[in-house]
């Protein structure tokens, strides 16, 4: 049985100006030095509850930085809760962005091959795929020459089609609908409606409120990291779409940084970046 | 601990074919291939035996022959190599796999195996070219016998490579100074250890001293190597203690690390 279960589900991160610390920065925090690369607690999420079953196929709208990527790599497990819980079982198949994770000095054979069993496939069991999934790429000879060759079009078509190769239970699909060229995404949608009967339940964020609409059974709509709305997919997507209307309205993006608790040395290090001469 | 082996032994298809991978593209192209990787230890150990055959300190190969040297110092060099390297480049272990570790939450482990098990595999050849080495300058009835002793060490210095390249790589990710730090730590080490030099010579006269290599877990390795393939005979009971000792105290470190670190780390990627 496939489930989704978060409870009451928030997600913190802590930005800095710089991406690592260094020993000194860490030795001397909180000593008598003024900590000069301060952390600024960015909610990327907030108080997310959500409940999905067998047969549940859920659509995520939302501004841009609104969360919903990072809602499904926190069901996809990428990301743990940093407050509340997360239960997800079943198998899960998560095609975020597909082109990440090539090894490029590789084969397209040989990418095939470390993708798949990163998927979860052993030798055995892609025996009677990998011939499948060369062919759909429609690479051809390509496929004996290292990936760092290829345009980044082949490398889509690549991805996408060893990523929807597998027999998925938790489907998490986030805005890869659009692949490739006119001709490879006909190809690609019939594929993609292929895997999505094939899995229990499936969560898709998008842009698109079509796909959103013709495809999912229930609808959530985010922003700034909350659940805004969620229920039927028409009702959800009416209240986006009059929400961003008239189009100069403002729409505020991302999480919410935390500032109460921050010093103000860390929010303006954030909010008015210096600018080099 | 059970399900992060299990999930370890789930995808053991993809580490292993990506170690395979790193071991193929390092040497495409390449003329000598993974000799390269020999010929290093080996012309090193050469230029030593040289060297310290004609103003070592006090005539080190003089004094124990230029044969006895070779194996010895070899036999060092690798060893030492394995470890120092096990911890520089597992350094980079989740830095270089972030873009799998960003993917997919798969059991942190594999990507310092994958660092340490190519290593191993030059380690393991080298050891055989050592075998090799020892059979052809003292004889295989003197060199055959004992050589069941390094069975027992060869899983342990890769447990420890693995624990001490998990460390490695989770600190880098908190602090980018580390990989630096432990590069001249490891030149220190060096030279602390009876790595070119024999066990007395770095003592002196100055008892002392001893503790500075009794006590040096790299020496303890160095020592469990030797022993059985030079003087055909196991290394002291110390050794063998320190060895192990040392390797599980790094082993429930790294696993130690993995368990606080495994849910945190993400957030400093």
């Amino acid at each position: 049985m496939a489930r989704i279960d978060l409870q009451d589900a928030s997600l913190t991160f802590s930005l800095r100006q710089t991406r690592n610390v260094t020993l000194k920065e860490y030795l001397l925090k909180g000593m008598f030095l003024r900590s000069v690369n301060p952390k600024l607690p960015v909610r990327a999420l907030d108080g997310i509850t959500l409940r999905a079953g067998d047969g549940d196929r859920i659509g995520i709208i939302g501004h841009n930085g609104a969360g919903k990527s990072t809602l499904l790599k926190l069901i996809a497990g990428v990301y743990p809760p940093t407050r509340g819980t997360r239960v997800v079982d079943g198998r899960i198949c998560s095609l975020f962005d597909i082109a990440l994770g090539f090894e490029f000095e590789a084969t397209g054979w040989d990418n095939i091959r470390y993708r798949s069993y990163l998927q979860g496939e052993s030798p055995k069991s892609l025996t009677h795929k990998i011939a499948e999934i060369a062919e759909f790429t429609e690479l051809g000879d390509f496929l004996k020459t290292p990936v760092r060759y290829y345009s980044a079009g082949m490398m889509v078509r690549l991805a996408f089609a060893i990523a929807t190769a597998v027999e998925p239970e938790v489907l998490l699909i986030d805005e890869v609908l659009s692949v490739g060229d006119h001709a490879f995404q006909a190809k690609a949608n019939e594929r993609m409606k292929q895997l999505m009967s094939r899995s229990r339940l499936m969560v898709m964020v998008s842009h698109s409120m079509d796909s959103i609409i013709r495809m999912c059974s229930h609808a959530l709509l985010l922003r700034q990291g909350t659940i805004q709305m969620q229920g039927d997919p028409d009702d959800v997507v009416r209240t986006y779409l009059e929400g961003i209307a008239p189009t100069n309205a403002s729409h505020p993006v991302g999480g919410l940084i935390d500032a109460a608790t921050q010093p103000a040395a860390a929010v303006e290090a954030i909010q008015e970046p210096v600018l080099a001469p | 601990m059970l399900r992060h082996l299990s999930s370890i032994w789930t995808f053991r298809h993809f580490w292993m074919s990506l170690v395979k991978m790193d071991l193929m593209t390092r040497y495409r192209k390449s003329v000598l291939g993974i000799g390269w990787s020999l010929l290093q230890p080996i012309a090193m150990t050469a230029i030593l035996t040289v060297v310290f055959s004609q103003i070592g300190p006090r005539g080190q190969t003089v004094e124990t022959g230029w044969r006895h040297y070779s194996i010895m110092t070899f036999a060092a060099l690798t060893v030492f190599g394995f470890l120092r390297d096990s911890c520089l480049h597992g350094c980079r272990c989740l830095t270089h796999n972030e873009a799998y570790i960003r993917q997919c939450p798969l059991p942190f482990s594999i990507y310092s195996l994958r660092t340490v098990l190519g290593l191993t595999i030059h380690f393991l050849i080298t050891v055989m070219v050592i075998v090799a080495m020892a059979v052809l300058f003292q004889g295989a009835e003197a060199t055959l016998p004992t050589l069941w002793m390094l069975a027992p060490m060869l899983p342990l210095i890769v447990l420890c490579g693995w624990a001490l390249a998990t460390i490695a790589g989770f600190a880098t990710v908190y602090f980018n100074d580390v990989s630096h730090i432990l590069e001249i730590a490891a030149q220190m080490l060096f030279f602390l250890t009876p790595v070119i030099y024999e066990r007395k010579i770095l003592i002196g006269e100055d008892a002392s001293r001893a503790w500075l290599v009794d006590y040096n877990p790299a020496a303890a390795f160095i020592e469990t190597f030797q022993r059985p393939l030079v003087y055909h005979e196991p290394a002291s009971t110390l050794a063998y203690s320190l060895t192990v000792g040392f390797t599980l105290a790094m082993v429930v470190l790294a696993c130690l690390t993995i368990r606080y670190l495994s849910k945190r780390v993400i957030f400093h990627m």
